[in-house]
């Protein structure tokens, strides 16, 4: 907003980037939750969500390079650490995340790629490429655990930074709050989860229908978990901004008779929260009732998983875009 | 920061001189007295070759009181060079600096164009220059200052509504308004401890 003509200085390249990088995040918390659980029954989901988890990210960094004003000299960001920057904070924790999500990758590729990568197992070794080995099946095993518990952290901390990225501001009422970062986090995950859920349901089958039931299981009663737990951020969100200072108060009428009130209601509440939710729900109940297995077919199955990611995509739009038309109100005297 | 008797309008208890600290460079705006001329806008896009579409100050334009008895005030404004910068806690590269005698500019060699200051600026003090890639605003003149001139805005002001100076020198023109009136700031609840000061009405 420049005096009184919106520009949105920051578009779809920053909504991209901020969606892209809370799937990654979400995948690999998975993946990671994954390795941890159930003693290597959800070893398919650890290994999709390694392989899948480094790419959007990829995708989203490319997309902030691009929507800098000098690309070229993206590197600034790296020769420094701005502690009060929650940008300059969050590069480093990207990179870092990044080079971790990589590593993993390597670990869960499946055994004749690995072992295509050789290193070097002694320090007499490291010399002579010829004796370079492939890792082995001790050290991939103890390596995925290690990767996983410095990870899940790190995945933690790229969901949350996208939404403190914006809720750090104070300019900006209809951001400015701690339940950014929540809501963020946990649309993070939650994408995570359904990316996972969608590409399960497209690709591979599983013989065992006992595995596969286990596998649903554990992916849409987190799913269901996390969009509860969005519900409960967002319905605080509504209450405390309206109860807040008149900018924060007025700062809701962007959503609310605005111009996001379809995106946001239609959109992000009803398509990407409440249908999924249902759809999950439907799959549950006979668990939840013991009186059998998840019940699962491939359509439903696919469809709470697109239908999550749809709805985390607006969300991020109706965020990004809304909050930029937000504003401190003046104090008038009358 | 304290509400007056009508209980609508915050404003501040004016900052006293303090000729230890050094200089602080300020404004001092007298609303009563612009006219809606725009010369100052004039003055700094030639002074400062703002590129065409963008401006670095501006007149905001305030409705008081309610109908039939309602009146237009103008209020004069440009960047704040707070006290306590947003732009500045949010710049990854730290591009964004203050200067000790109070000014907020940017290393435009470090600048990467990422935007983030203009999401924290609650006055929407800055503009994203497309040519050059970076950000920018008004600088106060530095290069004026530095010269031992006043900004252009304020040599222009035919209604003679923009005073600067330094407030921690008792003897200036600004101090001396300052200690004399009441005086408001924008955003006060912000938190930003903005440098331009307006007296009330
Ligand atoms: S008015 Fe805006 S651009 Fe100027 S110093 Fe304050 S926050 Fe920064
Ligand atoms: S656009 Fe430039 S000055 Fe603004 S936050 Fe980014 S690097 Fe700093």
């Amino acid at each position: 907003m420049e005096h009184g003509h919106t520009v949105f200085e920051w578009g779809l390249l920053v909504v991209i980037y901020l969606y892209t990088a809370g799937i990654s995040a979400g995948m690999f918390a998975t993946s990671a939750f994954a390795t941890y659980v159930g003693g290597g029954r959800y070893r398919r989901i650890a290994r999709l969500g390694a392989l899948l988890a480094p790419w959007p990210l990829a995708l989203g960094l490319g997309m902030l390079v691009l929507d800098l004003g000098r690309p070229l000299y993206f590197w600034k960001l790296f020769v420094t650490i701005q502690p009060t920057s929650p940008m300059s904070i969050g590069s480093w924790l990207l990179s870092l995340f990044m080079l971790v999500a990589m590593i993993n990758l390597i670990l869960w590729l499946p055994r004749p790629w690995r072992n295509l990568i050789k290193f070097p197992h002694s320090r007499a070794d490291v010399r002579d490429r010829l004796r370079w080995q492939p890792l082995t099946a001790r050290m991939v095993r103890m390596g995925r655990g290690v990767v996983a518990a410095i990870g899940f952290p790190l995945s933690l901390g790229v969901a949350m930074y996208t939404g403190i990225l914006l809720g750090a501001i104070p300019g900006r009422p209809f951001w400015n709050t701690p339940m950014l970062a929540q809501l963020f986090l946990f649309s993070a995950m939650s994408t995570g989860v359904a990316a996972l859920l969608l590409v399960a349901a497209l690709w591979g089958r599983i013989s065992d229908p006992h595995e596969l039931a286990h596998e649903r299981h554990m992916l849409v009663s987190m799913d269901v978990v996390l969009i509860l737990m969005e519900f409960f951020i967002i319905i605080p969100f509504f209450l405390h901004q309206a109860l807040n200072t008149r900018s924060s108060a007025e700062s809701l009428n962007l959503v609310m008779g605005g111009p996001y009130t379809a995106l946001l209601w239609g959109g992000v509440i009803s398509l990407g929260l409440l249908l999924p939710l249902l759809i999950e729900g439907y799959e549950l109940y006979p668990v939840a009732l013991k009186e059998g297995a998840v019940k699962y077919n491939r359509l439903l199955g696919g469809l709470s998983g697109l239908l999550v990611l749809i709805g985390g995509f607006l969300l991020r739009y109706v965020f990004v875009y809304a909050g930029q038309l937000s504003h401190f109100l003046p104090v008038l005297p009358r | 920061m304290t509400t007056n008797l009508k209980g609508m309008l915050t404003h501040i208890e004016p900052p006293k001189p303090n000729p230890q600290a050094g200089r602080r460079w300020a404004f001092v705006i007298e609303p009563d007295r612009c006219i809606d001329c725009e010369a100052c806008m004039v003055a700094c896009s030639v002074e400062n070759q703002v590129p065409v579409g963008h401006h670095r100050n501006w007149i905001a334009h305030r409705e008081k009181g309610k109908f039939p008895y309602l009146s237009l005030h103008f209020e004069p404004e440009n960047c704040h060079h707070c006290s306590n910068p947003p732009c500045e806690m949010v710049c990854p590269t730290g591009a964004t600096f203050r200067r000790e005698d109070g000014l907020v500019l940017i290393n435009y060699d470090d600048c990467i164009g990422c935007r983030y200051c203009m999401m924290a600026c609650p006055y929407d003090a800055r503009y994203f220059d497309e040519d050059r890639g970076v950000v920018d605003k008004c600088t106060f003149c530095v290069h004026r200052l530095d010269a031992g001139q006043p900004p252009a805005c304020v040599e222009t002001c035919i209604g003679g509504a923009r005073h600067f100076g330094d407030i921690n020198d008792p003897e200036s023109e600004v101090a001396k308004l300052l200690a004399r009136h009441e005086v408001y700031v924008r955003y006060a609840e912000a938190g930003t401890g903005p440098a331009i000061f307006y007296i009330m009405d």
